[in-house]
């Protein structure tokens, strides 16, 4: 705090006094520095709270103090989860947000529920608390104290002298605001909170930072751009599109976007007509829609996006929820969609609730599938139908998290699609379980590069600083397409901390991307796509000087097909039918798919108007030209006079003839895989539905074994083979990912020991690794398979006879497998299928695991201490007798009892791996019986109870349905 | 939004009204606002949207969801606040606002929007009731002084959030009673004038002076705008007296419709027929009263003003009355996939028509005839319009009988004689010429004089004269104190 009269420019005097002061105060003793803005009034201005703190923390570290010191900050600024996060992050040991308790404590009676002000408090905290463990694990920290001081932010329009002096270390890449500032804005906050507005008397300021409101916050979607888009696309009329685009463009000069600081050089000498710039028609094939997934929209939202991308020759994106086949599996065998066709009739009537008729040759797949960390319905088939697989590491909205799907929203046909549990919230892990290094992702590349051999690979990268160097690796890993995701999307269900503050804009993250890439010679080798509010033509030419071939559109085409940004999409009540699941809600989709293709054409239109004053002609001209980009001259805003963006339109010093668009394909190297071989001798089997057999050797350099054969066989028979036609029995060590997405009617049979990511993603074929026949030792006491095998497996079987690494049956959504003992982390976040474990489990067993069941054999009475039981129970074994007796068989796994499932699984396990433990379990059956447990997640049981209840009344709704169709209010 | 899934639960509850026979014999309003319990469970309806399209649909960007909220978890108290917050006489609003809110509510894409309106009008009573609504008088005053020239919603908002700056306000108005169009041109039966009365006594406690009877400048033209004023001030005058000046006195000239038989008796502007009788209302007597009695009458405009006029008729007890609308019928519903969150042009049937009345669309008036210099029938045509162009439909004309004819074809523009006064520009529509900008909007070409309301826009809604009255406060209080903390 200081006097007010000093105005703004008393700021800097005042920190370097309160760090004097903090020194003294250490240097006399003390060991606890409370900073505190509770004594300001009329007259005394608050510093940020931030700002001093980090000017004190700074300074402390500087003086090799800080360690002798701790750091609290009372302040009435703190209020939201990042508030808390931002002043741990520059070095508060502990906040004290007062005012907020003090609200509290004065508004606990209006609350709803019986609260008292202790009990508000205590959950206001808890809340923080929870809020503040989401960031850490979205950065991979895990404690407070490693999050205190670690600085793990980037700043965005601060000027680097600020930034170096109070915030040292801190990237800050555009310039902008200093410490007079910074100050100036607490002053005016300040003298509002003091004035004498009418408005403010009684009440506060309308705010509309999370709801639109029209003297609030600005925001980009205005109530008028979303009306004139919606007419613009309806009418077909390019006049209403260009009120829209100038709405949009116009705010984007209101500081909204970083874009909106830019002009184009223009120079009307170099302007050409409009009719020898590309037409319309070849710009749009490099339109893509964003990542959302069928579940967070409707069923209708999504294929209607797909088909109208399809008529344009552009991209959707399936998103992580998995596509229903229906949707590829006709045109995948050739037959074409006749014109009348309805959507109900491709995709089923009963998962169509607003339905049109269709064009000749529509197609309603979408041509990118999405390979989440969840993996969500990611199977060969879903691969095999891409023309470009995309691997998100991250979103730009929020980055560190994964998909989050409300529980509301996972209907049957979702949880279907999904591998997963109806009614269960399926939230995605931060990381992928097969990804801890660049490598690891070369890998993941390789393996579906085998599966789908003639789709692209993308990696999703969000927008930061080093953003660039990531891209190097990820062209070097042989990815054929990158995209760079901005932070200002993420309208859906995302956490409103991450959707206000976490991310960096796409103009920053594509600059160095471009730029590194370049420089690195990389660029000519793959294709660069940016995403992230994408919404005008201007938006469109911008991303291509940037650096981009492609650009990704999300919410606009959203609003086109209806859209009215209601922000409810996590509740599941959109009321116009695109973020919900709900089948009344969803009768009330009106769009189509004319009205996406109409908005992305007038986008297209409107870049081609902006190329033709550029005398650009093509697109491809234009990618990397951020010398046609200048700051705009004469920004206004007191805010934005510092900022500098020369670093951003920077042009790589590089020869001419380095690319600086993609130019030619990434070699794979598929031609050197063992299934090239494999698939040569299977052909029988592939084209006649013959009986294999192969003998092959294992070498561990051979990775990927068994892909590139079950995309082939997926190709010819969608629904997969008849069990064992191709069998191939290898010796050896199977190298990475061996066996991976192994379609049905495929065995592998390898008599050895194989590596990480055996069995990724299995699809319905069957893995069986056994010891070498040199082997002596215990196979129950030994390594047989490495880590994170059986990662998202759908489908088929798996045999080991011999201990698995760490992470096994991870997101296992199907599959059934067999092991002798496992690492850390067996079953985490599993959602179907079952597993058997014949030997010691690691730690963190069943961790988030909602579906399916494991039955562990618990050698040593220890197993409840190494599961993680926050979402399942421990259950006793019953024979099957007692358990038929005594359980309702509504909630038997797979309408089997427990027992006769657990004998089958052991008996085959023997049968294949001729294991010595199952053979010893088997002979003492009973005994061995009762020292089985039972893993039963709390949320399975739940669903297969309500799965049973709905299927006996529902001849009864159907019946129902039919004679009276339920209305809105029923 | 008190409740998540309240839109799928509960349907839309329009206003009562009182049965027509019951209201014809009474100028009273016969509109039954919703009850409480009714007004919350139509504010349950409300979903709280990411994007409100009503709060900028409403002209005075009411903050509708957060009152909706407030009336849902009955904070009575706080709703009319945050009314308050926005717009100085939700009465009159809640009563006569067609509810532009409405028509852009999100629920209005695919179903029935919230009833926005009933509940807005529900707050604003019970805040009378109980007597929640004070004067706000200025904690300190800072020795300004403005005249507002106009008594209607433009400067009465301006005269009010004036006030409470702290500014000396005084507002004239040439007619005998405070309220323009809302006193003299709004029927009775649509908003009782005690309402008006009720603000005036508030304002007057907040340091507001009234001068009735007061024409400021000139009044030319041919004595049909209704002028009941005493005494004339200059407009030199009110420059030199205060500080600011703000011309609020509406778009009054009327349009007329120079068929032949014009001059005949008995063919009114709607303006010359309703004062009279909301004075009449009020308990004045008036000689020689314009009345609808036993009479045939044709109203020639299908708007607002036209329904009050078929009101008003049917309440004098007219024999027949018929109204005329030169533009064809229009659809009765919207293709709300191009409309929402617009205003539609859709088919609209007010209360009065409902009282009973031939609504005549796609007709134009060639003659009106009469004998002894009194109007007794009119001779009309059925008109197409073919590429934007009215023509004439061969044979298809028609004389109808009429003993009154009322003109409400709505207004060109304000009395220029006002503006001349004050030397004020006029836009190509005749409208005091001044910008919205938020700053420099309103200030006319001459210091000091601001202009607002229909006088600066031309003819509009009583809403958008509040929009308009509350921001040219704003704008003056900027001018005279360099800087303001009244809302926008």
């Amino acid at each position: 705090m200081y006097p007010l009269n000093w105005g703004s420019q008393g700021v800097e005097a005042k920190l370097a006094s309160l760090c004097a002061e903090a020194v003294d105060a250490l240097k006399s003793g003390h060991n606890i520095l409370i900073i505190t803005d509770r004594r300001l009034n009329r007259e005394h201005v608050a510093i940020p709270a931030l700002l001093a703190l980090s000017a004190i923390h700074q300074h402390l570290v500087r003086e090799g103090l800080r360690t002798t010191a701790g750091l609290v900050v009372e302040t009435g600024s703190a209020r939201e989860t990042h508030h808390f996060a931002v002043l741990a992050g520059f070095g508060a040991e502990a906040v004290h947000p007062y005012l907020a308790l003090e609200t509290l404590t004065a508004m606990h009676a209006e609350l709803p529920g019986d609260l008292s002000a202790e009990k508000a408090i205590y959950n206001y905290i808890k809340a923080i608390g929870k809020g503040l463990s989401k960031i850490m694990s979205k950065m991979g920290i895990s404690t407070y104290m490693s999050y205190c001081g670690a600085q793990i932010f980037e700043a965005i329009g601060l000027k680097p002298e600020l930034v170096e002096k109070y915030f040292s270390g801190t990237a800050t890449q555009i310039g902008g605001i200093g410490v007079f500032e910074v100050a100036e804005e607490a002053v005016r906050l300040h003298k509002a909170a003091f004035g004498n507005d009418p408005v403010l008397a009684r009440m506060l300021d309308a705010g509309g930072e999370y709801a639109w409101r029209t003297r609030g916050e600005e925001h980009m979607w205005t109530p008028d751009a979303i009306a004139k888009l919606q007419h613009s696309a309806r009418s077909g009329k390019f006049e209403t599109y260009k009120e829209y685009a100038q709405i949009i463009n116009d705010q984007s000069r209101r500081h909204m976007t970083l874009r909106g600081l830019f002009e184009f050089r223009l120079d009307p000498a170099r302007a050409i007509p409009l009719d020898q710039v590309e037409p319309a028609s070849a710009i749009v094939k490099r339109f893509a829609t964003g990542a959302m997934s069928l579940g967070s929209i409707s069923t209708e939202a999504h294929s209607t996006l797909a088909v109208a991308m399809n008529r344009i020759g552009g991209k959707s994106n399936t998103g992580e929820g998995g596509e229903d086949k229906n949707r590829y599996r006709n045109e995948l065998r050739g037959i074409p969609i006749a014109q009348g066709t309805k959507v109900s009739e491709v995709i089923g009537a009963d998962v169509v609730e607003a339905d049109y008729e269709l064009q000749a040759g529509d197609s309603l797949r979408s041509r990118i599938k999405q390979v989440a960390s969840g993996r969500f319905g990611v199977t060969t088939e879903y691969l095999v139908s891409a023309d470009q697989v995309q691997i998100k590491m991250a979103q730009g909205a929020k980055p560190g998290e994964g998909g989050q799907l409300p529980g509301g929203k996972v209907s049957d046909y979702i949880g279907k699609l999904r591998h997963s549990v109806p009614g269960v919230g399926l939230i995605s892990p931060p990381p992928h379980h097969d990804i801890y290094s660049i490598e690891d992702l070369a890998q993941l590349i390789h393996d579906l590069k085998n599966v789908a051999s003639t789709a692209s690979i993308s990696v999703k990268l969000v927008s930061e600083v080093g953003v660039g160097t990531v891209a190097a690796g990820v062209a070097k890993a042989k990815a054929d397409h990158v995209v760079i995701a901005g932070h200002d999307g993420g309208t859906g269900a995302s956490p409103w901390s991450s959707i206000k503050h976490a991310g960096t804009p796409w103009e920053l993250g594509l600059a160095e991307t471009q730029q590194t890439l370049v420089l690195n010679r990389l660029r000519g080798r793959i294709r660069v796509q940016a995403d992230g509010q994408m919404k005008t033509g201007r938006d469109v030419v911008i991303a291509g000087l940037l650096g981009a071939d492609e650009v990704g559109f999300a919410t606009a085409p959203l609003v086109a097909e209806g859209c009215i940004m209601m922000r409810k999409c996590h509740l599941n009540t959109c009321p116009v039918g695109v973020a919900t699941q709900d089948p009344v809600l969803r009768r009330k989709f009106q769009g189509r798919p004319e009205h996406v293709v109409n908005f992305f054409f007038f986008v297209a239109e409107e870049a081609r108007q902006i190329m033709a004053q550029l005398g650009i002609r093509k697109f491809d001209d234009l990618i990397g030209r951020a010398d046609l980009l200048d700051t705009r001259k004469g920004i206004e805003h007191w805010k934005a006079r510092g900022l500098d963006f020369s670093r951003l339109l920077h042009q790589p010093d590089a020869p001419a003839e380095v690319a600086r668009y993609q130019v030619e394909l990434q070699d794979h190297g598929l031609d050197r895989a063992l299934d090239v071989k494999l698939i040569e001798k299977a052909r029988p089997a592939l084209e006649k539905g013959e009986k294999v057999r192969i003998m092959q050797d294992a070498r561990n350099v051979n990775r990927t074994v068994g892909a590139m054969l079950s995309g082939e066989l997926i190709r010819h028979h969608p629904d997969g083979l008849a069990d064992n036609t191709v069998f191939v029995q290898m010796e050896g060590t199977g190298g990475q990912s061996f066996g991976a997405f192994l379609a049905r009617g495929i065995t592998l049979y390898l008599i050895g020991d194989a590596n990480d990511y055996t069995g990724k993603g299995l699809s319905g074929g069957r893995v069986v690794v056994r010891p070498s026949l040199d082997f002596r030792g215990d196979a129950a006491k030994n390594i047989i398979v490495g880590n994170t095998v059986l990662y998202g497996a759908t489908e088929g079987e798996a045999f080991f006879r011999g201990v698995a690494g760490e992470r096994f049956a991870v997101r296992l959504s199907g599959a059934s497998a067999v092991v002798e003992g496992t690492g850390d982390h067996g079953c985490e976040y599993m959602t179907g299928g079952t597993v058997v474990v014949l030997g010691k489990t690691g730690r963190n067993f069943a961790a988030g695991m909602s579906g399916g069941i494991a039955y562990v054999f618990d050698e040593d009475g220890q197993f409840s201490k190494r599961c993680n039981q926050t979402m399942v129970a421990l259950e006793r074994m019953l024979p099957a007798a007692e358990q038929t007796a005594t359980q309702d068989p509504a909630i038997f796994h797979c309408g089997q009892t427990d027992e006769v499932q657990l004998r089958r699984l052991i008996e085959d396990h023997y049968r294949w791996t001729g294991s010595l433990r199952a053979r010893e379990i088997l002979d003492h059956w009973e005994a061995s019986l009762s020292r089985f447990l039972k893993v039963f997640p709390h949320e399975y049981r739940r669903a297969l109870g309500e799965l049973n209840a709905r299927n006996e009344t529902a001849a009864t709704i159907a019946k129902a349905r039919e004679s009276d169709k339920p209305t809105v209010k029923a | 939004m008190g409740k998540i899934t309240g839109f799928l639960e509960y349907e839309r509850l329009e206003e009562g009204y009182e049965p027509v026979d019951k209201r014809l014999k009474s100028y009273r309003e016969f509109v039954i606002g919703l009850k409480e319990d009714e007004a919350r469970i139509q504010s349950a309806r409300c979903m709280d949207c990411g994007t409100p399209f009503c709060n900028s649909g409403c002209p005075v960007n009411n903050i509708i969801p957060d009152f909706n909220d407030l009336v849902y978890r009955d904070d009575w108290r706080n709703a009319i606040d945050v009314l308050h917050s926005t717009n100085n006489f939700p009465e009159f609003t809640g009563r006569i606002c067609p509810a532009p809110c409405e028509a852009a509510c999100t629920l209005n894409v695919n179903d029935d929007p919230v009833g926005i309106k009933s509940i807005e009008h529900a707050i604003i009573d019970r805040a009378w009731n109980e007597g929640w609504v004070v004067p706000q008088p200025p904690s300190s005053k800072t020795g300004r002084s403005v005249a507002v020239v106009g008594s209607g919603p433009a400067g009465l908002a301006a005269a009010q959030q004036l006030a409470r700056a702290g500014h000396k306000v005084t507002v004239f108005e040439k007619n005998d009673r405070i309220g323009g169009l809302l006193r003299y041109g709004i029927p009775d039966f649509k908003m009782e004038k005690s309402h008006i009365d009720r603000r005036v006594e508030q304002m007057e406690a907040e340091g507001v002076a009234f001068r009735t009877g007061v024409l400021i400048g000139a009044l030319a033209g041919d004595g049909k705008i209704t002028n009941w004023a005493r005494e004339t001030v200059a407009a030199e005058q009110l420059t030199q007296d205060f500080d600011a000046v703000l011309l609020a006195g509406g778009a009054e000239q009327p349009r007329d419709l120079p068929a032949p038989g014009r001059e005949l008796d008995g063919i009114h502007f709607a303006m010359e027929f309703l004062p009279q009788q909301n004075k009449v209302t009020a308990g004045d007597k008036l000689k020689g009263q314009i009345t609808a009695s036993g009479k045939h009458v044709i109203v020639i405009g299908g708007g607002d003003t036209g329904s009050d006029c078929v009101g008003t008729s049917n309440r004098h007890g007219a024999v027949s009355v018929t109204q005329f609308e030169l533009l064809p019928m229009p659809p009765e519903h919207e293709n709300k996939a191009l409309t929402w969150p617009y205003w539609p042009y859709k088919l609209r049937t007010s209360s009065s028509h409902e009282e009973g009345c031939e609504r005549e669309f796609a007709i134009s008036t060639k003659e009106f005839m009469g004998e002894k210099g009194k109007v007794t029938a009119i001779k009309t045509v059925r008109v197409e319009f073919k590429d934007g162009k009215m023509i004439e439909v061969p044979g298809s004309e028609q004389i109808l009988k009429a003993d009154l004819v009322l003109l409400a074809m709505g207004f060109v523009s304000p009395v220029a004689s006002v503006l001349e006064a004050f030397g004020v520009d006029k836009d190509a529509r005749g409208n005091a010429k001044a910008t919205t900008e938020a700053t420099g909007g309103y200030l006319t070409n001459v210091d000091k004089v601001f202009g607002a309301g229909d006088m600066r826009r031309g003819q509009s809604l009583v809403v958008w004269a509040i929009r308009e009255g509350r921001q040219a406060a704003r704008a003056i209080d900027e001018f005279l104190m360099g800087s303001s903390a009244l809302p926008r």
